[in-house]
Order: structure tokens, then sequence, then C-alpha cells
């Protein structure tokens, strides 16, 4: 009994895999192409938008796309050196956050790698106190350390992570000149780590994410895990896009009390700082463009159709076309904001 | 954060932290060796001593052949399978491919009275390992092969 | 019960398919669980979230199981964690009692597997609040305490010390990356390497390149005479049966309590769990000598400390939303895909959900253990194989796994012979190869957790001052030391005494 389903179990897999490749292509992708990813989990965000984006890319195109986890010094490598186009990348803002904050291996992707479309948002990135912590807002904290208090905040360093501490930096320097110093770094790593440093009362504020962090949000005050959300960076128009039941019970509602303008972190004086994670493509320097043009032609028949946006709202992901293009401008310029925050409080 | 002063106090500059720990290992690597060489160190003078002269008196006593043989056969298995896996990108057939020969020549360079009984295993085992490999990982299961 | 309209005749078959697939990937050196259930993920896109979790479970529990077979029969390890399988279950092998070692490292799994998953049934949300009070400091005291084992694993103490340290040393080459919260900068490599050692030597492949690649060179030196592994013939008498297990109901209850505890841990991870059990049942074993040439006693701490991760390490995903391994991480993406969230609440909110991952973890365990038991016969004759059809075999698959660890990295198959030669060539003036291996398996955590620890309380008095765990753990450490030093100078002793006369 058990042998036969194994065997029929077999046999299924052993059809899928001959079935996949049924139908070959016009343009000059063909055969087999690899998405390499700068993570080297395959239990995140980049790993399941990208699997979302190469199962509907396969489909569109009747190729075989494989999504490989090798994480981003060795995804740069791989792309630096194959041009063939049997390999691309899709990755976040952190491919030039990293080269922001010069950490060894990011190169300047504008420079070194041709880049591609955008496809998603998460819109997540969140900074978390303690449920009992005395700051209300992230209004109170800016305040609090132009006051004088120290606030620690618990962040991956050198990238996606350290963004939102930078510019809270940024914003204490602008609204309480000299005060920027009392913002501290406690660098650390993984989720479990800054969620550690809050529970051991070594950060007073952690980066965190509404997925990862929403349950934590909904424990009694008397629990030592109890967080509370003050910010999250996402744009307002981000947020809006979202489903209206949001994240487990904090709906979409609830969400948009952290983004600004009700949470605010100046950028200049001016506007409020947001940032928003993107994923997007990029290519080897001196791969053909035709194929630039059949995964762009290929992405808008595809977010044309509708389905793929359900998938990636279904997993608290924002679509966001945008072809090679205007893609790459729009980075460009985005990168050219962060820049300057970064600059300013160095 | 409140740094404490005395005897125990340690402060560790972020931009230089990647050096911190190596600079511990690179003590305790240096102590360990020097007292090695305090403890054992005639030992060792011994047993270089009778190395040398077994040397002189035999030379290296080695299978040259397999162990030569050996350690080219991989260098090559690993430089081909990368150079023809490049030829069709992303297939797997860089792996197939040069597996094939590599193992059949490998099993060659072990057997020890070979015979015709002996070679068909061989020529059989070179064959069916790497294809059923490949088939399963690359074929069912997508695994990226060479 | 709701309960029971999940568990349809497809989802026990999910459990036991994954289970058999997942014991071939634990078998093949260098595939390892967590690979199993990555390339599984996207199979369970098409099954609903009970019957998905029923097929990545039993990955799991097989793959984990999966590693004592290369393990014990060719010395290989065929995950992280059966690194300490081998230091028993490979002399056991040599003494023609390979089924013997098989047969009883699969019991002590299945008790490690089922003793976690009661653990982890009853006791989740507490010993959720438990593991987070390991902060860093706790953290780095169980690696430490994890890497006295060097001192009982060493044939000559300052040798192994030696070798260890070399292992740690290893595993600092490359980024101090930023994913654990360090500054991103290049170490302890040469300019012309750093495309290529960024992130440093990765686990497996060394592992394989030590074990594999290493041995087949030792063989091809000295001309790969002997026909098979299985030259020494079956032992009459060495048969398995269930007394073997006689006397070592604490050993068992141990090592599956270490596992379990040491897979809640996030970021701890596998092979500190099996390092740390059998250091204890070394420390703890009448006949300490006697680990490491061959003792069943060995293999039963190892396998059930490495099973008994698997419970262990649902615990803060379950309950924290956090992983406690590598593998547990992949579950996280199949929980995100079916739109179930992870966390603190996730037992009380998915009640149903919970109790069929239970049911699937123990048949999981169930299924392993028939499976394998009646199979092993079987797969013992692989030491009968001739050496020229093995090896060359044998190299192919540390090549396919070391190539595929990471997705697809060649230097991976590179490291292979890099560290195939140099444990070859290391022998020959002295290194001993376990001591090593654990500095390299635990050199990375310990750094992290000892500078981080530095970072935030600025003084080593906080070490032994932070709470009352650290100074238990400081207990430990120092029982493991004395009891290391004690064996040595007795062994010295023994060794001029017997000179002498």
């Amino acid at each position: 009994m058990l042998k036969n389903l194994t065997k029929t179990l077999c046999l299924a897999a052993t059809c899928a895999a001959v079935a996949m490749p049924a139908l070959a292509a016009d343009g000059p992708l063909r055969g087999n192409l690899r998405v390499v990813i700068g993570s080297k989990s395959t239990g995140g965000d980049t790993y399941q938008n990208s699997a979302i984006v190469a199962e509907a890319l396969a489909e569109n195109i009747g190729i075989n796309v494989k999504v490989d986890a090798v994480g981003a010094s060795e995804a740069f490598n791989v792309l630096g050196r194959v041009s063939n186009g049997s390999v691309v990348m899709i990755f976040h803002d952190q491919s030039y956050l990293g080269n922001l904050y010069g950490v060894k291996g990011y190169d300047d992707i504008f420079a070194e790698y041709t880049v591609g479309p955008t496809v998603a948002i998460n819109p997540g990135n969140a900074y978390l106190v303690p449920k009992s912590s005395p700051y209300q807002t992230i209004g109170d904290i800016i305040d609090a350390a132009g006051n004088g208090e120290k606030i620690r905040v618990a962040i991956q360093p050198g990238g996606v992570s350290e963004i939102g501490f930078s510019a809270l930096k940024n914003a204490v320097k602008i609204q309480h000149p000299g005060s920027e110093e009392n913002i501290v770094a406690v660098n650390t790593g993984s989720q479990s780590d800054k969620n550690q440093l809050l529970f051991d009362g070594q950060a007073d504020l952690i980066n965190g994410s509404v997925q990862a962090n929403e349950q934590y949000t909904r424990l009694p005050e008397d629990d030592q895990k109890a967080m509370r959300f003050v910010w999250l960076t996402a744009r307002k128009e981000t947020i809006e896009q979202a489903n209206p039941e949001g994240m487990g019970e904090t709906s979409r509602e609830d969400l948009l009390q952290y983004v600004t303008p009700n949470a605010s972190v100046t950028q200049d004086g001016e506007k409020d700082f947001t940032f928003d994670k993107e994923f997007f493509f990029l290519y080897n320097k001196d791969m053909d463009p035709a194929i630039i043009e059949q995964i762009d032609a290929s992405l808008q028949e595809i977010f044309d159709a509708g389905e793929i946006q359900e998938t990636q709202k279904k997993s608290f992901f924002i679509p966001n076309f945008k072809p090679s293009e205007e893609a790459q401008s729009y980075l460009m310029e985005k990168r050219g904001q962060y820049e300057v925050i970064i600059d300013s409080i160095r | 954060m409140e740094q404490e002063t005395g005897l125990f106090s340690v402060s560790i500059d972020f931009s230089q932290s990647h050096l911190f720990f190596p600079h511990i290992i690179h003590w305790v690597l240096f102590l360990l060796a020097l007292s090695i060489v305090l403890v054992h160190g005639r030992e060792i003078v011994r047993h270089v001593q009778g190395w040398s002269e077994s040397y002189r008196e035999h030379g290296l006593d080695y299978d040259r052949l397999r162990l030569l043989g050996t350690l080219v056969l991989v260098v090559a298995y690993f430089l081909l399978m990368n150079w023809v896996g490049q030829l069709f990108p992303n297939t797997g057939m860089g792996f197939l491919l040069v597996s094939i020969p590599f193992m059949a020549l490998m099993s060659l360079l072990y057997v020890h009275d070979l015979n015709r009984r002996k070679l068909v295993a061989i020529l059989a085992n070179a064959i069916i390992a790497p294809l059923l490999a490949w088939y399963v990982l690359a074929q069912l299961f997508f695994i990226t092969l060479p | 019960m709701e309960i029971f309209s999940y568990l349809s005749p497809m989802f026990f078959a999910l459990t036991a398919f994954g289970v058999m697939v997942g014991i071939v990937f634990g078998a093949i050196p260098g595939m390892t669980a967590t690979m199993a259930l990555a390339v599984c993920l996207p199979m369970t896109y098409g099954l609903d979230l009970t019957n998905g979790l029923a097929l990545l479970l039993g990955l799991y529990v097989g793959g984990i199981s999966g590693g004592l077979v290369p393990a014990i029969l060719l010395n290989i390890p065929g995950t992280p964690s059966s690194i300490t399988t081998t230091f028993d279950g490979y002399p056991m092998t040599q003494k023609g009692q390979g089924e013997r070692a098989l047969k009883t490292g699969i019991t002590a799994s299945l008790f490690g597997g089922l003793f976690s998953a009661a653990v982890l049934f009853l006791f989740a949300p507490t010993l959720a609040d438990v593991a987070i009070k390991f902060s860093y400091i706790e953290k780095f005291l169980i690696i430490l305490f994890a890497l006295t084992v060097i001192a009982s694993l060493s044939q000559r103490l300052l040798v192994g010390l030696f070798s260890g340290a070399l292992g740690i040393w290893f595993a600092l080459i490359g980024t101090y990356d930023i994913s654990v919260g360090g500054n991103g900068e290049y170490r302890l490599m040469p300019e012309f390497l750093t495309d290529y050692l960024e992130s440093g030597f990765s686990l497996l492949p060394v592992l394989i390149g030590m074990f594999g690649l290493g041995t087949i060179l030792q063989e091809a030196e000295r001309g790969v005479h002997e026909e098979s592994l299985d030259s020494v013939k079956y032992q009459k008498g060495a048969t398995f049966s269930f007394s073997i297990f006689k006397g070592q109901f604490v050993n068992l209850t141990r090592s599956g309590a270490i596992g379990t505890f040491v897979g809640m841990l996030p970021g701890v991870g596998g092979s500190a769990a099996s390092v740390l059990s059998y250091t204890q049942a070394k420390n703890f074993s009448k006949d300490p000598d006697k680990l490491g040439t061959g003792a069943p006693e060995g293999v039963i701490a190892s396998e059930s400390a490495n099973n008994g991760l698997t419970g262990g390490a649902l615990i803060p995903l379950l309950s924290l939303g956090i992983p406690g391994d590598s593998t547990t991480a992949v579950l996280i993406g199949a929980f995100t895909l079916q739109g179930i969230q992870l966390g603190p609440l996730f037992i009380g909110e998915n009640l149903d959900t919970w109790n069929v991952m239970m049911v699937s973890l123990i048949f999981a365990n169930l299924v392993m253990f028939l499976v394998m038991f009646f199979a092993i016969r079987h797969i013992a004759k692989v030491v009968t194989v001739p050496k020229y059809l093995l090896y060359p075999g044998i190299l192919m698959m540390c090549v396919v796994g070391a190539y595929a660890i990471n997705y697809g990295v060649m230097f991976d198959v590179w490291t292979l012979l890099i560290f195939g030669v140099f444990t070859w060539l290391g022998q020959k003036v002295g290194l001993e190869v376990a001591p090593f291996i654990i500095g390299f398996i635990l050199g990375g955590q310990a750094e992290v957790y000892f500078v981080k620890s530095l970072e935030s309380f600025g003084t080593l008095t906080i070490f032994f001052t932070k709470s009352p765990i650290a100074v238990f753990l400081w207990v430990l450490i120092a029982i493991s030391v004395a009891y290391s030093v004690h064996h040595t100078i007795r062994a010295v002793k023994r060794k001029k005494a017997g000179n002498g006369s």
C-alpha cells in the first residue's frame, strides 16, 4: 500500500519534471534560467518573492526557472562572470545600501551591472519598543534623544536594517542639532538576536518586521516578550495597497497609524523619510539587451493578467512592477536620497 | 552604555571588531605551539631524525601511481566539470558528462588484477551511478549541478 | 475531535514519503535535511497546510536520521550533526559490527525523536520562556562547554588543543559577516582569494573533504590494496539485540534532553547538540577510555541527541516564530506561503495545526525507525562493495553534495580538495582531525557570542556575574575540564608505569 503510494508520488513528480519545459520559447531565453538571489535563506522574503516571480516567468515564457539561494557575494560573483543570459539575479535595496555603507563585497550596482525591472515591495520594515516602554511614538523617541536620553537601537549593520536607524539619527540631527549622538546602534544579527536584546533590556528600540513581530504586539504587557510598533518605514501609499485584513489581528487601518504622516521622521525638515524594501532584477552588464526586453515584456503580460498580484498580496508583498528603464532611474534617484542621509550623519 | 572600568574591562571598536577574536586565537595558537615544542620537542626531533634516516635508506615509500593519479584526476575532474558545464548552462551536463569518464578512470586506477568481470562492473558503475544521481537530483528535484 | 478530519491517508502517505526521501538526502554525504526541505518546498505549493507540513516534517526527521548511515559505514558524516556518530560508529564497522552500530543508532534516534516530540508537546511555551533567558553570554558559555570536548577527545592533549584552535582559526577566515552583526570587514585571507573566500569555507564541504577525500588520498597512497572495507568478516555474536541498551537509559535520556535543549536555543544549532551530549556521555561513562574505540554508548549519545534536536528546534519556531536551526528556517517559508503567521500566539490560534504537526512528527519517527531498521541489512552491505567501485562513487557524491549545499557554488567543490589534501598531509605531522573539526564547527559562533557580549557589557567579569545560568554553566565547564585533566594525568601515569615494567 505504502509502496504503491510512494511509487505513484514518484511517478507524479517525474511527470511534472518532464512536462515542465513543454514549449520552446520564441525569444532569446530558452532552456534553463538560473535566478540567483542575494540571500542564503530559503525561508526568507527574498526567496519567497523570487519564487513567485520565477514561477510566473517560467509559465509565461515556457522555460525552466530555478531560484538558487546562494547569498549576496556569490550571487554578484556569478552574475559578473556569466554574460550569456543563463543567470540573472533578484535582490532588493540591500544591493546598493551595502555599497553606500561601505560593506565589503558590494560594488556600485549601477556601474557594475544592469538594473532590471522591480517586481514587488515588502512593506513590513518596522521599529518596535517593549510594550512597557515610556516612549509612545517615534516622535517621543526623537524628543527624548533631543533631551539627552540615550536610545539604543538594535539593528543589523550595513544595509536595509540600518537605513531606518540612519534616518532616525538624521531626523534628530535636524530637529535637535548635536543630539544625534544619543541614538546609538547596537549591532547584531538575526531577528531573534534583535528580539533577545529587547528582552534583555540591552536595547530600547529594535528593527523588526510586521510579519515576524506582529504576534509579539498582542501579548499582555506583563509578558517579557511583549512589544509595540512605533514606526513603519513604508510609504503611506504602499500600506494602503495591502489587503484590508493587514497581518494577523493588526488591520491595514492599524498599520497606517505607524506610517508617515502619523509617525513622522523627517528627512530634510520638510518631507518625511520613507523606505520601501523593493525587489528587482539585476543583469550582467554584457548580457544581450534582447533578454532584458523579453523579461520586461513577459512581466508586463504577467502583471496585466493580474493573477500574480493576488499571490503576492496573500504573502504580504505589495505588487510593484516597473519595467527596466523606469526602474533604473527610479532606483538611482532613491539611492541618491539615502546617500545624502548616510553622508550627513557620518 | 556604562563602561565599567578596572582590570577586566574591555572596549571594542566596532570598526575593528573583526580582528578582536582572531588576535586572541593567534595568541592561543602561538602559546600552544610553544608548549608543544617545549613538551614534545625532543620527541619531534627524534621523529624527524628517524624519518630522514629511513628516507635516505629507502626513499619515499608510497604508491606513486595511485596517489599522484588520484590528485591529477580529481583536479582534472573539477576543472572539466565546470568548463563543460558552461557549454550547457544550467543543465547539470558538466557533471554528468565528466563524471562518467572520471569514475571509470579512477576505478581503473584503483583496481588490482583487472579481469573481464571487474571491467564490466567498473564500466557499468561508471555509467549508471552518475546517470542516476543526475536524473534524480537535477531532473526530479531541480537541484543545480555544474 | 476536529483533528481527525485532517488525518487522511494522504497525510500519512506524505509523511512516510517525506521520511524516505529525507533518509536518502541525509545518507548522501553533503546533502542535508535542510536541502531536502528546500528542494521539496515547491511541492507543497499545491498541497494544503496540513499535508504540506506532513511532507516537510517527514523530510526533517528522515534527513536528520539518514546522516548516521555514511557516518557509521564510511566514516563520513552525512550531516554535520552526525559528526560524533563517526567516533564510535565507524570503529564498530571496522570491527565488523556495522549492522549492529546502525541498529543501535536508529533505535537511539527513535528514542531521541519521541522524547523531544513529547517535550515539545508538553512544555513548548514554557521552554520558550526559558530559551529567551539565554543571551549572548549564556550562549557563549554553552559553546565553550561544547569546546571542552576537544580536551577529552585529544590523543595528545597539547596537540589536540592546538588542532582545535587551528579549526577555530579556519572558521574565522573570510568576512566578519554583517548577517550575524559583524562589521563586514575581511580578515585572515590573501587579497587574490577574496572573491572565493568572502563567505569563508563552508562547513559541509570541509567535513566531507576531510573525512571523504582525506581518507581516499590516504588509501591511494597505500595502494588501495584490500578489496573492500569489510575485509574483517562479520564478528560472531555481534548481531544486534536490544540488550545493548541495558544500563543505557540514563545516557539515552540525558542525550535526548541535551539535544532538545540545545535545539531550542536559536542560533546554537545542531552540531553543538551532539558534540555536547557526546562529551557528557564520555564524562559520565564508567569506562571513558572505550569511547572513541567503538562503544555503542557513543553512538547512542550522538544519535539520541541529534534526533532530539528535531523537537527542540521546533520549540522556538512554534512558540516564538524564530527558527531553532537552518532546517526549521525553511519551514517558516512553508507557513508564510500558506498564510499562517508564526509567533508567540501561534499554538493558541492554530490548535488543530499544532496537533496535526505532533501526529506527523511522531508518525515520522516511527516510520523512520521501521524503514531503516528493516532496510539496514541491505544498506550495511555497502561496505562489501569493492573499494575500486566504492571510492569513485563516494567522491562523485561528495562533489554533488558540496556543489549543491549552497545551491551551486564551484568553490565549495574546490574546498573538498583543499581540505582533503590538508587532512592527508596534516595527519602525517600529527594533526588531530576530530578536535580540528569541532573547533571549525563551533569557532564562528564562539566569536560572535564572545565579541557581542563584550561589546554590550565592556567587561570580562560579566561572563561570571550575568545570571545564575551563567554560574551554573561555569560549574559544568569546570567539571568537564577537571575531568579531562584528571583523565590525561591518569593516562600519562599508566603509560609511564607500563614503560617501567
